[in-house]
């Protein structure tokens, strides 16, 4: 019978991180963020949807295998609702959501080295009375999940994270944007996060062209059929409904 | 649970009822179970008039707001006209645990699907839930406990029209091209809708003011007909209208206009 020592465990940790950075590298990143009246998040995609309304104030969207996807997905509205209706949607949280549930789940998974990985990183969104109660939360594929306020990223590499972060720190340091201003600053971030990721994967382009601004990359991207694709959870609603995807004359963008 | 869960499960049929009997939380299911041999026929909180009528944007729903048990007043401030999605109301009448009960449970089953699935359910499904929740329901009801009998009023956007359905204790469903209304004050007004509609012209041709006056007009006088109903010199009654737009409440100044106490 086989034996499996530390030092394959070790390999095989090793492995299935190479696994699964690979098969995220070219995904697309996703932008959250507050707004003056809630939370916006946004993407740009082909034709496959990528932003979920999850429960009453809670949305996801994510990177990875969308089968993957769909199952983290399926997993959260289940117990979000389970919940939401044998006690109250009062009780369901994000915070419970990821901690008790998510997480360990996928760890168990991921630790386990003859399952398959879930590739996937995700962000939640839960929408809090007011702009300082809501909450980020990247889950990500090892079921290791950090929180924050404010905004959120996710992207192909945490190099391309790190300069989408950067853009949207500075941004909102000063001022709570407004839903057209929210946009238009996950619009740069997606621009600037993908274009970057897109160098790391082709080092060797011409190194005296100038690169093009994110205005100007995010303006090609549209042109070879990639959609922008937006959704919000809003704070003050009559509706029953929080959630709702932005239609495209909300995008400022042609 | 969760994701393993999830993964055994390997597909979500967007059913709440499903997630509940097999779910984290199975053993919790909130329905009671039926007790044999029950002589005690008061212990339920009963109600009501209900009305939905048509006018001609949309439907209206009033209601009066009292909840009794036997021969006693339990609440006089129920709230019976109770939305189900953005462009669906239920009026309740019968068991008021029952139907809250299932008007929460009808809420989460349409949000449930619509999330999971992806796309929200059909006017026949949502017709078809209602139908099956009353007709499980029947074992409890012919006991004398928690029987309920709704109107549900929706908003057709495919129509362009307002729709309402009433029902018998069995579960069978009518749709209605008019008005309907349910609980013990809804019998003795039936024909005064008759009346209405012979001397007036129908409802789906009235303006909402107009259409809101008769309908309290109507529930005035199950009011005063009916001991289970409750009248408006306490508490206004509740008054609701769809629209293509979704669902409103009247403001207080509309209904008292209604009541003709402006």
């Amino acid at each position: 019978m086989p034996s499996f020592s530390p030092y394959d465990w070790n390999e095989s940790i090793q492995q299935r991180n190479e696994y699964i950075e690979d098969r995220l590298r070219e995904g697309s990143p996703v932008i959250a963020l507050t707004y003056d009246a809630g939370l916006l998040m946004l993407t740009v995609r082909h034709n496959q949807r990528k932003l979920y309304e999850i429960y009453d104030k809670l949305m996801f969207g994510a990177i990875g295998n969308h089968s993957d996807i769909e199952q983290i997905r399926i997993g959260a509205i289940d117990v979000a609702h389970a919940e939401g209706f044998s006690r109250s949607a009062d009780d369901v949280s994000l915070q419970r959501l990821a901690s008790f549930r998510l997480s360990p789940a996928i760890k168990k998974i991921y630790s386990d080295p003859f399952a398959q990985p879930v590739v996937l990183k995700g962000i939640f969104a839960e929408l809090g009375k007011t702009a300082e109660k809501d909450i980020l939360l990247v889950l990500s594929y090892d079921g290791e999940f950090t929180i924050t306020p404010g905004y959120a990223v996710i992207g192909g590499s945490v190099g391309s994270e790190d300069k989408m972060a950067d853009l949207l720190k500075a941004a909102t340091a000063e001022t709570v944007p407004t839903l057209d201003d929210a946009v238009k600053l996950a619009l740069k971030a997606w621009a600037i996060g993908k274009q970057h990721a897109e160098s790391l994967n082709r080092p060797n382009d011409d190194e005296d062209e100038t690169p093009p601004t994110p205005e100007e990359y995010l303006a090609e991207a549209l042109k070879t059929g990639l959609v922008v694709e937006a959704a919000v959870l809003e704070r003050n609603v009559t509706r029953e409904g929080r959630y709702r995807s932005l239609r495209t004359e909300e995008l400022s963008v042609k | 649970m969760t994701l393993s869960n999830a993964r055994e499960r390997a597909v979500s049929t967007g059913s709440l009822l499903d997630l509940l009997r097999d779910g984290p939380d199975a053993g919790r299911l909130p329905f009671p179970t039926p007790v044999r041999g029950t002589s005690e026929r008061d212990i339920d909180t009963h109600s009501t008039t209900v009305i939905a009528v048509k006018y001609k944007d949309g439907v209206i729903n009033v209601a009066d707001r009292r909840a009794t048990a036997g021969y006693t007043v339990m609440y006089d401030q129920a709230e019976k006209v109770l939305p189900l999605d953005d462009h669906t109301l239920i009026s309740i009448s019968g068991s008021f645990a029952k139907s809250v009960e299932v008007v929460r449970y009808l809420r989460h089953t349409f949000k449930y699907f619509e999330r999971s699935q992806l796309q929200p359910m059909s006017q026949e499904g949502k017709l078809m839930e209602l139908q099956r929740v009353i007709v499980n329901n029947v074992p409890a009801a012919l006991q004398g406990i928690g029987a309920f009998i709704p109107v549900l009023s929706t908003f057709d956007p495919d129509t362009d029209q307002g729709r309402i359905y009433f029902y018998d204790a069995l579960g069978g469903q009518f749709e209605t091209a008019e008005y309907g209304a349910a609980g013990s004050g809804s019998g003795p007004i039936r024909g005064a809708f008759e009346y209405i509609l012979r001397t007036k012209g129908p409802f789906r041709d009235m303006d909402r003011a107009t259409a809101l006056k008769e309908t309290l007009t109507l529930l005035e006088i199950a009011a005063d007909l009916d001991t289970a109903t409750g009248g408006s010199s306490k508490h206004l009654p509740a008054a609701k209208y769809i629209t293509a737009e979704g669902i409103s409440d009247f403001s207080e100044d509309e209904i008292k206009a209604g009541l003709g106490r402006i």
